[in-house]
């Protein structure tokens, strides 16, 4: 193959390698979890090496499938160890209550203009941002509910492109729009992961 | 090519991903579902220890939220199963085989025990950990030929590296776990079969399957 990517591959090799050590010598449950979050990021770096439009594709499913196992084992971890008290409310400092407004905005704005997966990705960075600094009381079943919808109208957009290929421009604004909105919903919800009586 | 599984029964095609069904990989499919009927038909077992040195003895009850969560886990585990069986693409086939991982891991862990839990819990990151080899080889596999379908690679013309295969192997191996975690007794000790006779069906199903993946490409 191409030197590039023997070199890559050694790099992920090398820091499979340095992971998986870590792990051998770690033995404090929690840091064991953080430890195989660096083995995830390892085989995303394997995925990514392929370099063309399809590692793309693969590395989101990837990146599904590690971030589900995470927090499968984070839940089984806080329910093993008891934790149930959700922590304080924490940090409070002054750009918390000034920025988020006007960054949250403009985010979302530059969200929108980029649209997609990208553009929802920017936009619920906004969202995550303005709940982290101004209170989460807002409404789940609202947002599952956009997010649902989106959802179906992804996945309508795509039966456009099968079934109706001739409009698909259409079907291609449709569904930008729609994982625009579907993406930024389900990010935002992290900006709500604080803690407190809903969460 | 070494063909083990016998001639297609049956073939989708989406494209460049297909579903292909040989007599082989058909009956594999059909125990994973006919397990998965048995287990949406089926009440759970009710345990009954008996008090060392006496005449007494305990019945373990299954809450039902329990039942249903156990239950919910072990019907997805049979379809990732179905799915891993048909598929005809390495990356859907490793998707489908981590799938099988995560709802292994909820079938053991809804029980609120701590030992069960701490069993779950070391599984998991194994399973977790097992993703790099399953990922890594079907990319490297792409990387190296150009195509996941395992039909296209098991033609022939390309030279599939064997770093590639083992890799695939060892990610199933990791995935399918829970078997070996009988040893654990803690995690078999929890009541609720037939789902977790799902962990050990699955593991073994997708063991099957990995084999002849490894050895027809």
């Amino acid at each position: 193959m191409i030197p590039e990517y023997s070199l890559g591959l050694l790099v992920a090799f090398a820091a499979t390698g340095i992971a998986f050590y870590a792990l051998m010598r770690e033995t404090d449950g929690l840091h064991r979890l953080l430890l195989t979050d660096l083995i995830e990021v390892a085989s995303l770096a394997f995925i990514a090496l392929i370099g063309t439009d399809l590692a793309e594709a693969l590395i989101l499913p990837g990146l599904v499938v590690g971030a589900s196992e995470l927090i499968a084992l984070s839940e089984i971890y806080r329910v093993k160890e008891g934790y149930t008290r959700p922590p304080d409310a924490g940090l409070r400092i002054e750009v918390m209550e000034s920025a988020p407004a006007i960054l949250a905005a403009l985010l979302v704005v530059y969200g929108i203009v980029l649209s997609g997966f990208s553009g929802g990705a920017v936009a619920g960075l906004g969202v995550i941002f303005y709940f982290l600094c101004c209170g989460h009381a807002e409404r789940f079943a609202l947002l599952e509910t956009a997010s649902g919808y989106s959802w179906v109208l992804w996945i309508v957009a795509f039966f456009i492109f099968m079934i109706l290929p001739q409009y698909w421009f259409f079907a291609v604004m449709l569904s930008g729009s729609a994982i625009l909105v579907k993406v930024m919903a389900k990010m935002s919800l992290i900006g709500t992961m604080r803690g407190g009586p809903n969460a | 090519m070494l063909d083990i599984g016998g001639d297609n029964l049956f073939v989708l095609e989406f494209g460049d991903i297909l579903h292909y069904y040989t007599p082989y990989t058909a009956t594999l499919f059909l125990v994973a579902l006919i397990f998965t009927g048995l287990v949406i038909a089926s009440r759970p077992e009710k345990q009954v220890d008996i008090a060392f040195g006496g005449d007494a003895y305990y019945a373990k009850e299954t809450t039902l939220s329990e039942m249903r969560f156990r239950r919910f886990m072990a019907i997805a585990c049979g379809l990732a199963t179905m799915g891993a069986m048909g598929s005809g693409d390495l990356f859907n086939f490793t998707l489908f085989a981590s799938l099988v991982g995560i709802a292994n891991i909820g079938i053991v862990a809804a029980v609120k025990s701590r030992h069960v839990l701490d069993a779950a819990y070391e599984y998991g990151i194994v399973a977790m950990v097992a993703t790099l080899p399953l990922f890594g080889g079907a990319a490297l596999i792409l990387a190296t030929t150009g195509t996941l379908s395992i039909p296209a690679l098991a033609a022939g013309g390309f030279a599939v590296p064997l770093v590639g295969k083992a890799f695939l192997a060892l990610g199933v191996i990791g995935e399918g776990m829970a078997p070996f975690y009988a040893a654990k007794a803690e995690m078999f000790r929890a009541p609720g079969a037939p789902y977790v006779i799902m962990c050990s069906l699955s593991s073994l199903l997708i063991f099957l399957r990995v084999v002849e993946i490894v050895i027809t490409i």
